[in-house]
């Protein structure tokens, strides 16, 4: 017997455990995913929540109104393209996608007011108010973007490298959010889809810098210089160079002002898949984004087993994936001497009463590259613009950096098409402005990508950031 | 030496301030006084009262923590009930007065055997039978085969099955010490567990299982055929989770619920939705929107607690079970022979275990297996089974009482 009540002891204090370690997995899962919990679409509850309260007012951070409430409607911006251009950062009112307009609903319908302020409302009888709050997006910047976009489907994001703040994130097609229960099957979910945050796709030659940084990082695995005749074979399959074209002598500095192929698949083969996955990683490859501000999807990078699996996944191809918002921060962390800051979207919230319940601060979010190592990786990325595949990035008297991307992919036809890509960052202490576009589709990442970097750099700077 | 039973009674007058007090909100719910919630919540005050007191005062010894605890567990699950559909809430009411004779039939028993003896080969015989019977003749509800159609009712035969298996266990560890011997009825609750396995109803077959491995642990202290045990559980997992496509699903969901947010793992989003939408005060008795997740008055209770109480009182419902336990251990601790030992904590480890899978699963720490939430879920053969169990606990407890009066009063004391 008393074996038996020592056994008994023992299964108890199991059991004490178990409860405990219960109690500790709900407060730290709804303290960490709760609001994201909250805010999915289809959650019935914010809809009923409507009912009762008047949500407050959206503010773009230059002062426009982007989202009010008249009475018992929900008004969104007038003009139909700036409409567009914001909606998928907005949101709609029905909890249908994840803008703004859910995911601060917390604001919006006042959860965060003192009880003082909640009383008074009460008391005087009023339905009650929701507080007012101010993103960091640019609603002239948005527009512009969308315009230069025109008819091709993609994404632009415009983010600050020093704050991280998000200047301008245009997902095209945007939607009407007055309309937005009309947009049903497939092409409805597409126009609902923010390809910014949640889109992802693979990043082609943008991959070099993550492949660059790695070699930067073992310099001892550097790849001197090669002879690229446009093609090279690997494990008996071939990897060409875009066009086949050859370029001659390259080293790691030509070779990415190029966009050479096969010295990039040759040298991520030389660093191999563990060095390359591990620098992935270090960029937030293959990480839960859990950012306070957004729903951002998961970028994947997965080791390759065969040399010529490595050597594609070196060039962003294989089944490396990533967002356009990541693909901008990474931009971003070369410019900010390599440091990413995590993005942000919510400039302040202020509640009925005039009192401010959240004001913007920045947060660095990681350290993937030294210092010195984020200089050279600079320097390669000015020389692509001033001379290498991304000259159509070029704005006059403005130091612009950057890294075209090409990214293969079958459609659901079958068919081979290509992403253009382009991230870029303007090497300016005034204008710590850093992009990424991506066009579904449209072609090479120099000649279509570019380009609408060129203006929305053009614009973001005359607009003042 | 004068030794004093205390009262839980204060407990008492705090949970009938709870009952009363949430019973008025739901009366003037929708605009219009509703007499029934009233009628719900003082009849329920009665009931509790009249419980409390009489068996008290007849069973000088009873444990009155155990029983308060249940009767403020019950008293959540009744309030969620009525705010949910007041007519499911009547009937659990109902449940719960049968539940209470089960109670009392169950203490009685158990405080006048000895041991069951020969009975127990029965007992063998009736867990088997009534397994089989779901098995082959259960209707499929929730993808589970675990409800039987008598007249009007539905019956889970599972649920009984539990006391029969739990007092054989007791008896049969408690009898033997070495392995030999115990072989067959090992080998009879293997099949127990497998019928349940290929009913579907995998919870129940978790349950069975890890309760029968606690059972062992505690009567024989044999570690490392526990472990073995764990590992052919293990084991047994691993292969249902490869050979069955409704058991990949679950894991599947487990992982990652929102790729399926609009088919299967609809009802775990929805439960974490109201959970999160709860946040730590809760949105307010009647203001969430609970009817939103399926099974939300079996299942998922736990998530609909958390929606309108609060994540703070479902850390105080899962505390409160823990203070059950603790309790359920202490009386098993004072037990004065091995069988009636193995019997309580047999019955405590069953309710624990079944709080701990269903709650785990509900906030996705392990994956979902759906089986009730020990006296808050609705369910008819679910209310009378647990009923039946805080019984046998409390059956020992008046067995232990009186061995402890007994032994002050020979040393000339005395028990208040």
């Amino acid at each position: 017997m008393n074996q038996a009540r020592k056994n008994i002891r023992f299964i108890i204090f199991v059991f004490v455990i178990l409860f405990a370690a219960m109690i500790f997995y709900l407060i730290y899962a709804i303290s960490v995913y709760g609001e994201r919990w909250f805010v999915a679409p289809y959650n019935p509850r914010i809809a009923s929540m409507k009912e009762n309260i008047i949500a407050g007012t959206i503010y773009d951070r230059e002062g426009a109104k982007l989202a009010w409430s008249e009475g018992e409607k929900r008004r969104y911006t007038a003009d139909g393209s700036t409409r567009e251009s914001v909606s998928h950062i907005v949101g709609d009112n029905f909890g249908l996608t994840r803008g703004a307009e859910s995911f601060f609903a917390k604001y919006l319908y006042g959860f965060d007011e003192d009880a003082v302020e909640r009383l008074t409302g009460v008391l005087q009888g009023e339905k009650r108010k929701g507080s007012d709050i101010t993103l960091t997006i640019s609603a002239r910047l948005s527009d512009a973007i969308l315009n230069t976009m025109g008819s091709r489907k993609g994404a632009v994001v415009v983010l600050n490298y020093k704050t991280g703040e998000v200047l301008a994130s245009v997902s095209n097609p945007g939607f009407d959010p007055d309309k937005v229960k009309s947009y049903k099957g497939k092409t409805g979910s597409s126009v609902l889809f923010n390809r910014a945050f949640m889109g992802r796709y693979p990043p082609g030659s943008l991959f070099k810098v993550v492949t660059s940084a790695a070699v930067l990082e073992n310099p001892e695995l550097e790849l001197q210089t090669r002879n690229c005749t446009g093609k090279t074979e690997i494990e008996a399959k071939e990897v060409t160079c875009a066009g086949e074209t050859a370029h001659g002598e390259v080293d790691l500095n030509r070779a990415f002002t190029k966009s050479c192929n096969t010295f990039f698949a040759q040298q991520a083969v030389l660093l191999n898949g563990e060095r390359l996955k591990t620098e992935a990683e270090k960029f937030g490859f293959n990480l839960d984004f859990l950012f306070d501000d957004m729903i951002v999807y998961m970028s994947k990078f997965t080791q390759g087993d065969t040399d010529i699996d490595i050597a594609w996944s070196g060039i962003g191809q294989y089944e490396d994936l990533i967002t356009p918002l990541h693909a901008a921060m990474i931009a971003g962390t070369v410019a900010n001497k390599g440091i990413m800051m995590e993005p942000r979207l919510l400039k302040s919230a202020v509640s009925p009463g005039a009192s401010t319940l959240y004001t913007l601060y920045s947060k660095q979010y990681r350290n993937p590259v030294s210092e010195a190592n984020a200089n050279i990786l600079k320097d390669m990325m000015l020389d692509v613009v001033k001379e290498g595949t991304g000259t159509g990035a070029k704005v006059s008297k403005l130091a612009v950096g950057g890294k075209t991307g090409t990214a293969e992919y079958t459609d659901e036809k079958g068919k081979k098409k290509e992403h253009a890509w382009f991230i870029g960052f303007i090497d300016d202490e005034k204008h710590p402005i850093c992009l990424a576009v991506l066009l579904e589709g449209a072609g090479g990442g120099g000649k279509y990508a570019a380009p609408v970097a060129a203006k929305a750099f053009k614009k973001a700077v005359d607009l003042g950031y | 030496m004068i030794y004093v039973r205390r009262s839980a009674s204060i407990v008492l007058f705090f949970i009938i301030l709870l009952v009363l007090s949430a019973f008025s909100l739901l009366s003037f719910r929708d605009g219009e006084f509703d007499l029934f919630a009233v009628l719900m919540g003082v009849g329920a005050c009665t009931v509790y009262l009249l419980l409390y007191n009489i068996l008290k005062s007849v069973f000088k010894h009873i444990d009155r923590y155990v029983l308060i605890i249940c009767i403020l567990l019950f008293s959540i699950g009744l309030i969620i009930q009525y705010r949910l559909n007041p007519q499911t809430a009547w009937k659990q009411f109902i449940w719960f007065c049968i539940g209470i004779v089960a109670l009392v039939i169950a203490l009685l028993v158990i405080k006048k055997a000895e041991t069951f003896g020969r009975l127990n080969f029965i007992f063998l015989l009736g867990t088997a039978f009534l397994l089989l019977l779901s098995l082959l003749f259960a209707r499929v509800i929730g993808g589970a085969k675990n409800w039987i159609q008598i007249g009007p009712f539905t019956v889970q035969p599972s649920e009984f099955a539990k006391l029969l298996f739990i007092i054989t266990a007791a008896y049969y560890f408690s009898k033997n010490k070495r392995m030999i011997p115990l072989i067959p009825y090992l080998l009879f609750s293997g099949v127990c567990i497998f019928i349940l396995v290929l009913s579907k109803d995998l919870g129940a077959a978790i349950l069975y299982a890890l309760t029968t491995l606690t059972m062992f642990f505690a009567g024989t202290g044999k570690a490392l055929w526990t472990l073995l045990g764990f590992g052919i559980l293990s084991g047994g997992a691993y292969a249902s989770y490869k050979l069955f496509p409704h058991v990949q699903t679950r894991v599947d969901i487990w992982r990652n619920p929102w790729v399926a947010e609009r088919t299967e793992g609809y009802q775990i989003v929805q439960g974490l939705m109201a959970i999160a939408s709860g946040s730590l005060l809760g949105m307010g008795l009647n203001l969430g929107s609970p009817l939103a997740i399926p099974a939300s008055h079996t299942d998922f209770i736990f998530a609909v607690i958390c929606e309108e109480f609060g994540i703070i009182i479902g850390i105080a419902v899962i505390a409160f079970y823990l203070l059950f336990i603790l309790r359920g251990a202490l009386i098993a601790l004072n037990a004065r022979t091995q069988f009636h030992q193995l019997l309580v904590f047999g019955c405590t480890a069953m309710l624990s275990l079944q709080c701990f899978v269903i709650i785990a699963g509900v906030i996705k720490m392990i994956p979902l297996t759906g089986i009730t939430l020990p006296f808050i879920s609705y369910g008819g053969s679910s209310m009378i089974s647990c009923m039946a169990l805080l019984g046998i606990i409390e059956g020992v407890a008046v067995k232990n009482g009186e061995m402890d009066e007994k032994e002050i009063k020979s040393i000339g004391g005395e028990v208040l």
